[in-house]
């Protein structure tokens, strides 16, 4: 066994035991770590791995949360029958993006623009047609149990994050080694030599983009089954799509533990500086300490890691 | 014949079991009966984010409560049990507000106070709901929060149903006072839950008192320039504008109206975030006659203007999340009182079967109906000459209505 796989392991069981020890806030904190780099994974496949930066990958993670909450809401699904077609409505949407943007031929911050733009669409047409109930939101009767995939112990929710998570990692080791994925890393790092190469760089991209929106809008699903409530700024809010941009670059983009290790850092910053500001009296009234501490590794991160956290570990090329 | 007992041991509780075995193996000198052990009450509020100074004024009427009940001698039927404010920051993100929940469940609440977002608490006391603990919802308009069927969600304030109804009765009375002069009228919202919720109810009811709804204009938030939107209510003439909205958002467009000339015979919003007295002092042009039904104090209480005078005294202002969460806080406490026990069980009943009289607030009589106050109700404001008067229900009003205002020139 190598020390990689050592680690990974030694870590899959540091997961697993996890919740067996703490109490239900810190599980709850390790759901949210688990369920972030799941979204953040979605996000670094498109972004990370084929180099095709979003700012709105929110629009399917919403587009999952809506699916399944309208199927399960409006017409009686169960949510277990309805996260599948939610995640498939997420590949789909993604396709749709894909076609539009990259038949028109926009890449780099055009696209990153574009589907910034698709999400900010999806927001305001959450908010006015009658289905999604507008600007009202939608409420999920509280059920608690695992045939509704509602737990009264926060462990199992954390074991699904924590599932979720790996499915993700699969995924993303599984592009390090395919050909589809030496495919996306050429495009990435060159289009025009990619298709010089003979890929059909079009294809490969129409093909990631939903890949990628399934995996996020199954996170959407994920969400709205937990918190039991979404609203068009919930589901479709800019926030979201930074959250997910933010923990794949902190961790480094187009790694395979990149997200996983952003999210780790960012909320592990998160919930230090927020026990710090209750207990230090000095820092008691420093409102949004945690925002700045963040604000300030952001900057230190992208100044002086610009392959992320993962580049401390690497001493080859950047990324995969 | 033996009786067999079943104990089950969760694996937190042997966790937890064993290391106070551990502790007190260890010979910790005994202070038991020296004080009642402190009641622990979670206060969630967004005090970071863009709602952040709405929450940091509830913390601040929830943290006066908490120092006004211990000062006088705390919760009497628990031998004086003090009050400790447990403060948590929702940051505006309802992931935040169920980590809070969570958290201070961890550390013993007896019941929880917030959110300020209906989203957040919504999500937040559905958090709560799992351990049964009771949670008081100080500020959150929507009414889904208590059409849930959660036996644990208590809100002493009316919600945007009852404001919209008070509303629009006081509305239509001064309408007729004035010859029914308004016959149309512009809805502007925000785009979320709260603004869309009051300003659809609001479409289906202005018909009742004579008035059509023209138009209703959604807004994000935040937004930072309402140019457009003033010239396109200018354009369709209404007689008036109705808002319901956050605070900074609700004084950007009425000073973007006011700039425009918008002239019409009234501006009445329903819960108008930024109807306060910063408002009517930092703009007392623009805020002239302006109309909002909102959760006010009652200008006749004593109490009230007492805690007003320390609330300025401190340099702060006495917005209504001061007043809604202290109220909250002295909710608790007389809910406690009666069930003489944090046992989360009694507290609830105790909530349910409260008949607090909310002092600061110009309410009925306390009566929870499926979490509901149902003496909760609005009061109608009109700014007048640089200060807020209360000009509905008549028996709080402090001064008469100006309406139709006055043109602009």
């Amino acid at each position: 066994m190598t020390r990689a796989a050592l680690l990974c392991a030694a870590g899959l069981a540091a997961a697993i035991v996890y919740p067996l020890l703490v109490p239900n806030y810190l599980v709850n904190i390790g759901m949210l770590v688990f369920f972030t780099a799941f979204i953040g994974q979605s996000w670094n496949i498109a972004g990370g791995f084929a180099g095709q930066t979003s700012f709105g990958h929110v629009v399917f993670f919403g587009t999952g949360a809506y699916t399944s909450t309208i199927l399960q809401v409006t017409y009686g699904w169960n949510p277990w029958l309805a996260w599948p077609v939610a995640t498939a409505m997420g590949g789909v949407v993604g396709w749709m993006i894909a076609v539009l943007s990259f038949r028109a031929g926009l890449r780099g911050s055009y696209f990153a623009l574009i589907t910034l733009a698709f999400a900010e669409v999806f927001r305001i047409l959450a908010n006015s047609v009658p289905f999604t109930k507008g600007g009202l939101g939608m409420l999920i009767k509280a059920d608690q149990r695992p045939i509704n995939f509602q737990f009264k112990d926060p462990i199992w929710i954390y074991y699904l994050a924590l599932l979720l998570c790996l499915v993700s990692v699969a995924i993303a080791w599984h592009l390090t080694r395919s050909r589809f994925g030496a495919r996306l890393v050429a495009i990435r790092e060159n289009e025009d030599a990619a298709r010089a190469l003979g890929i059909d760089v079009f294809a490969e991209k129409v093909k990631v983009l939903p890949l990628s929106g399934a995996m996020c809008a199954a996170g959407g699903t994920f969400y709205a089954q937990k918190y039991l409530y979404i609203d068009p700024s919930i589901a479709f809010g800019v926030d979201k799509s930074v959250e997910m941009l933010l923990v794949s670059m902190v961790g480094g983009a187009g790694t395979i533990f990149g997200p996983l290790i952003g999210s780790f850092t960012l909320m592990g910053i998160n919930e230090a500086t927020r026990w710090l500001a209750s207990v230090v009296p000095a820092l008691k009234n420093v409102q949004p300490l945690s925002l700045i501490v963040y604000g300030i590794m952001l900057v230190l991160i992208v100044a002086r890691l610009p392959n992320g956290l993962m580049g401390l570990f690497r001493r080859g090329p950047a990324r995969a | 014949m033996k009786k067999h007992v079943s104990v089950r041991i969760s694996r937190r509780g042997f966790v937890a079991g064993t290391a106070v075995l551990a502790t007190g193996s260890l010979g910790f000198p005994s202070i038991g009966g020296a004080q009642a052990a402190p009641v622990k009450v979670g206060m969630i509020h967004p005090v970071t984010g863009f709602v952040a100074y709405n929450g940091q004024q509830s913390r601040l009427g929830g943290t006066m409560a908490v120092e006004d009940v211990n000062k006088a001698g705390g919760i009497k039927s628990m031998g004086g049990a003090k009050l400790e404010a447990l403060l948590g920051d929702s940051q505006s993100k309802v992931e935040v507000g169920v980590s809070e929940v969570e958290k201070m469940n961890e550390q013993g609440v007896a019941a929880y106070i917030g959110c300020f977002q209906s989203p957040v608490g919504i999500a937040a006391s559905q958090a709560a709901a799992k351990y049964n603990t009771p949670f008081l919802i100080d500020v959150g308009a929507s009414d889904l929060i208590v059409n849930r069927g959660l036996k644990n969600v208590f809100r002493l304030k009316p919600g945007f149903g009852v404001c919209v109804d008070d509303g629009i009765a006081s509305l239509g009375a001064l309408n007729k006072a004035a010859n029914n002069v308004a016959k149309t009228a512009v809805i502007v919202h925000e785009s979320g839950e709260f603004g869309t919720g009051t300003a659809k109810l609001l479409a289906g009811k202005l018909p009742s008192v004579g008035i059509t709804a023209k138009e209703l204009i959604a807004h994000d938030n935040p937004t930072r320039n309402f140019d457009n939107i003033a010239l396109r209510i200018r354009s369709m003439a209404p007689d008036i504008v109705m808002m319901s909205n956050y605070g900074n958002e609700y004084m950007l467009l009425a000073r973007t109206l006011f700039q425009q000339k918008v002239n019409v015979a009234g501006f009445y919003s329903i819960l108008g975030g930024g109807f306060n007295y910063k408002f009517v002092k930092d703009m007392p042009d623009v805020s002239q006659y302006m109309m909002d039904v909102n959760h006010w104090f009652n200008p006749k209480s004593a109490k009230a203007q007492e805690l007003k005078k320390r609330v300025e005294a401190a340099g702060a202002l006495f917005t209504f999340e001061v007043y809604l969460t202290y109220s909250n806080v002295m909710l608790l406490a007389d809910a406690l009182e009666h069930a003489g026990s944090a046992d989360k069980e009694k507290l609830t009943a105790a909530l349910a079967g409260s008949t607090y009289k909310a002092d600061l607030l110009p309410y009925g009589p306390t009566k929870f109906v499926n979490g509901q106050n149902q003496g909760g109700r609005p009061a109608v404001m009109q700014s007048l000459k640089g200060d807020i008067e209360v000009i509905a229900p008549e028996e709080f009003a402090s001064a008469k209505a100006v309406f139709p205002k006055p043109k602009l020139g």
